[in-house]
């Protein structure tokens, strides 16, 4: 559309945003274990002030909705997506909820909701989650993910994440871990599970929550001050590894692109999530990059950066990729964009 | 924010924050009625200074000092000199104000308009009127003052028998470069609106609101160009390289099958487009639709309609006060002014303040709603959001028609 109505104020990725979710509606992606209390997190959220305006999406692996039961008071509006897990068989049903909200929302039927938070079954991975929303022709053109926060019981959390592949994969993926029922767990177990979780996801800060007592905008400021650091380099016992590939020299945008179009292009599969900010050269602010599996993100342009550190950071989550094949991969597309 | 509790509007009408962030509200000293003029000043001394109109008597204008936008301080309030008048529109350029009269029925005295040294924003000296005044005049209803040299107003004159009494307003170029001695350099109306135009008078709309001038937005990017919007008569760029003998160079116009009122046009220059708004007059929205329409300008004589800015449903907004299009930010060309082409803000009345990306020309797409819930006293039981204009620093400024007075405003998208 820029060749035909071209605008000195656009960048090469379209209008610079002041921040990255732009204009698109801000959604919080709460997971947790079976009895992690995501339920009691949510429903003390819901009653502060600063959970007024949001809608809930609900999804329980089972027939009966206890937990839309519980919220259901206090949400602007609460979705229920029963009877199945929302990473699997009722991912359409939560792009198919998530359109019918925004419908509703512009006919005046739902009040005018500013967020959604989106409560997944105890058994969900997050990741199919994830990619849901990574394209427009998704969910990508409306919403956003601000932050997925993960829910980890003080008592059980252990035990869960030492034999259930799903509650490590919430904890990997999470931007943000809150530990919960730490009046109930000795400080012993409870020093452990941090260190644990450390070990799993460095990137993520870590909170406490006793029956949901959270501060209210740790369930939805989003988590780009976590990120910042980029400190990600974890291994796992699922083949999973995180590591952040860091550059101090602007990147030529064409070279990035090529390099993680090969990638995708093999093993797309195994990219679990892929988050950066980049300094491209010719781009006045940063540009914010997200890939999950084989599908990325549009990349947006901001207005400035979120730091004093100009450096380009991309954090990779990955399967069974090594470190060492993605930054001579990397390393080698940018020396052969430069002849 | 909490629904207003006399609001008359069904449950699914309620007040919408939406990527705004409201930092102030200030109902002008109970004078909170404004119209649509709003000029940033950089005072001598270095204040902010927000200059008001007000949509009807008894005040003229209001200055409120925003340089901090979150503790927004009136400075100045005056009053017309009597009830039946209305200066709807200013305009500043450094430390000169220009003040539009309109009174409300023909042959009335002071018709015209006034201009103001504003260098102590508490004390508005006045420097020179311009009198427009006639038996077929209401004077002056909105002028355009950026370069400090021309006024270009929509105005009736003494001279000007209109063909129909609505029509009575028209372009015209007052050459200001001394103040204290405005005169005349050019003038055009649309042909057939004047007795003894060879050229029969226009159709009148069902909805009749005259075939006369509205908005004259000339910029330096095309200073041999004024945009000028003609309600009824719908839209024309003239040429004006000689200010003498302005020629038409373009006519646009989306009614019928609309109920006319066209009401500003901004040029967006490097895109090669062009926002052309409307303005609902009737109240429960029985105008509808009013919209901001989105030109497709590369072609200056031919303009091509390629979308409008969306609205919600309206029949949730049908029931008190006007919705539809109004003011949008002009992109006034004044380092005070924030120049976007890609943001186009709006008021609708009790639809808000509503904010569009134009990325793409051919959809655009809401980005931000400020609706806020009806302030104390509104007559209509709604907001009626009137008029917007943003700083350079990127802060917006709203005001309400009837009583709400100003919001500032910070935008989040």
């Amino acid at each position: 559309m820029l060749d035909l109505f071209p605008s000195r104020e656009a960048g090469p990725f379209g209008r610079r945003l002041k921040h990255e979710r732009g204009a698109k509606i801000p959604v919080t992606v709460v997971t947790g274990f079976l009895g992690s209390g995501k339920t009691t997190l949510l429903q003390r959220f819901l009653a502060s002030p600063e959970g007024q305006g949001t809608a809930v999406i609900i999804n329980e692996f089972g027939a009966v909705g206890i937990d839309d039961a519980l919220v259901r008071d206090s949400a602007e509006e609460t979705v229920l997506l029963g009877n199945g897990c929302v990473c699997c068989i009722t991912r359409t049903d939560l792009q198919a909820a998530l359109r019918r909200l925004v419908f509703d929302r512009e006919h005046g039927a739902v009040p005018p909701f500013r967020r959604i938070v989106i409560e997944t079954s105890g058994l969900a991975d997050p990741g199919p989650i994830l990619q849901t929303f990574s394209t427009d022709r998704a969910l990508g053109g409306e919403f956003h993910i601000d932050l997925v926060l993960t829910v980890v019981d003080a008592v059980n959390g252990e035990t869960a994440l030492e034999g259930a592949a799903e509650a490590r994969k919430q904890a990997i993926l999470a931007d943000r871990l809150v530990i919960s029922k730490t009046d109930l767990a000795d400080v012993a177990t409870v020093e452990r599970l941090t260190q644990r979780l450390q070990k799993l996801n460095p990137r993520a800060t870590i909170d406490i929550a006793v029956k949901g007592a959270l501060d209210p905008q740790r369930v939805i400021e989003p988590a780009a001050g976590e990120r910042s650091g980029f400190i990600a380099e974890a291994a796992h016992s699922d083949g999973i590894t995180s590591f952040v590939i860091e550059q101090d020299k602007p990147i030529e945008w064409l070279a990035f692109a090529r390099a993680m179009e090969t990638l995708i292009g093999l093993r797309g599969a195994d990219l679990l999530r892929v988050k950066g900010i980049l300094d491209v050269a010719g781009c006045r602010g940063p540009v914010v990059v997200q890939y999950v599996q084989h599908l990325a993100h549009p990349p947006v342009e901001l207005e400035s950066w979120p730091d004093q550190s100009r450096n380009s950071r991309v954090v990779f989550i990955t399967r069974n990729i090594a470190e060492g094949d993605v930054r001579t991969l990397f390393a080698t597309v940018q020396a052969l964009a430069k002849n | 924010m909490a629904a207003s509790d006399q609001s008359p509007i069904t449950k699914s009408y309620q007040p919408i924050t939406w990527n705004f962030k409201l930092l102030a509200n200030d109902m002008l000293g109970g004078f909170g009625g404004m119209g649509e003029g709003m000029s940033v000043q950089i005072a001598p001394d270095g204040r902010r200074i927000i200059w008001l109109a007000h949509e009807s008597a008894p005040k003229n204008f209001t200055a409120v000092d925003v340089s901090d936008p979150r503790k927004p301080k009136v400075v100045c309030q005056t009053d017309l000199p009597h009830a039946n008048m209305r200066s709807n529109s200013l305009e500043t350029c450094g430390n000169m104000m220009a003040v539009a009269y309109q009174t409300s029925k023909k042959d009335l005295q002071p018709a015209g308009f006034e201009l103001f040294d504003i260098s102590k924003p508490e004390n508005p000296k006045s420097i020179s009127f311009f009198d427009c005044s006639g038996p077929h005049s209401r004077g002056v209803h909105q002028l355009w003052f950026c370069d400090g040299e021309y006024v270009h107003c929509a105005s009736g004159s003494r001279d000007f028998t209109p063909t129909h009494p609505q029509d009575d307003q028209f372009y015209r170029c007052v050459d200001v470069r001394n103040p204290s001695k405005p005169v005349e350099v050019g003038r055009w109306w649309m042909p057939g609106t004047r007795q003894g135009d060879n050229v029969r008078p226009p159709t009148r709309h069902p909805i009749d609101k005259g075939f006369r001038a509205h908005n004259t937005n000339v910029y330096p990017q095309r200073g041999d160009r004024c945009y000028l919007a003609y309600i009824d008569g719908g839209m024309f760029v003239l040429d004006i390289s000689d200010k003498a003998n302005p020629k038409k160079v373009s006519q646009w116009t989306n009614s019928p099958p609309y109920t006319g009122f066209m009401h500003t046009i901004v040029p967006l220059f490097d895109r090669g487009l062009m926002l052309v708004t409307d303005e609902s007059t009737e109240n429960n929205a029985k105008d509808w639709p009013k919209l901001i329409w989105v030109l497709d300008a590369r072609d200056e004589s031919n303009l091509v309609p390629i979308s409008t800015c969306p609205l919600p449903d309206h029949t949730i907004y049908a029931q008190a006060g006007r919705f539809g299009a109004h003011n949008i930010h002009e992109n006034v060309p004044l380092p005070t002014a924030w120049q976007s082409d890609q943001i186009v803000l709006g008021t609708f009345f009790n639809g808000g303040l509503r904010a569009y990306d134009i990325s793409n020309p051919y959809q655009p797409k809401e980005v931000g709603i400020f609706q806020p819930p009806a302030p104390p006293g509104a007559p209509t039981g709604t907001i009626q959001m009137n008029d917007v204009f943003v700083d350079e620093r990127e802060i917006v400024y709203a005001v309400d028609r009837h009583i709400g007075g100003l919001y500032t405003l910070e935008m989040d998208f």
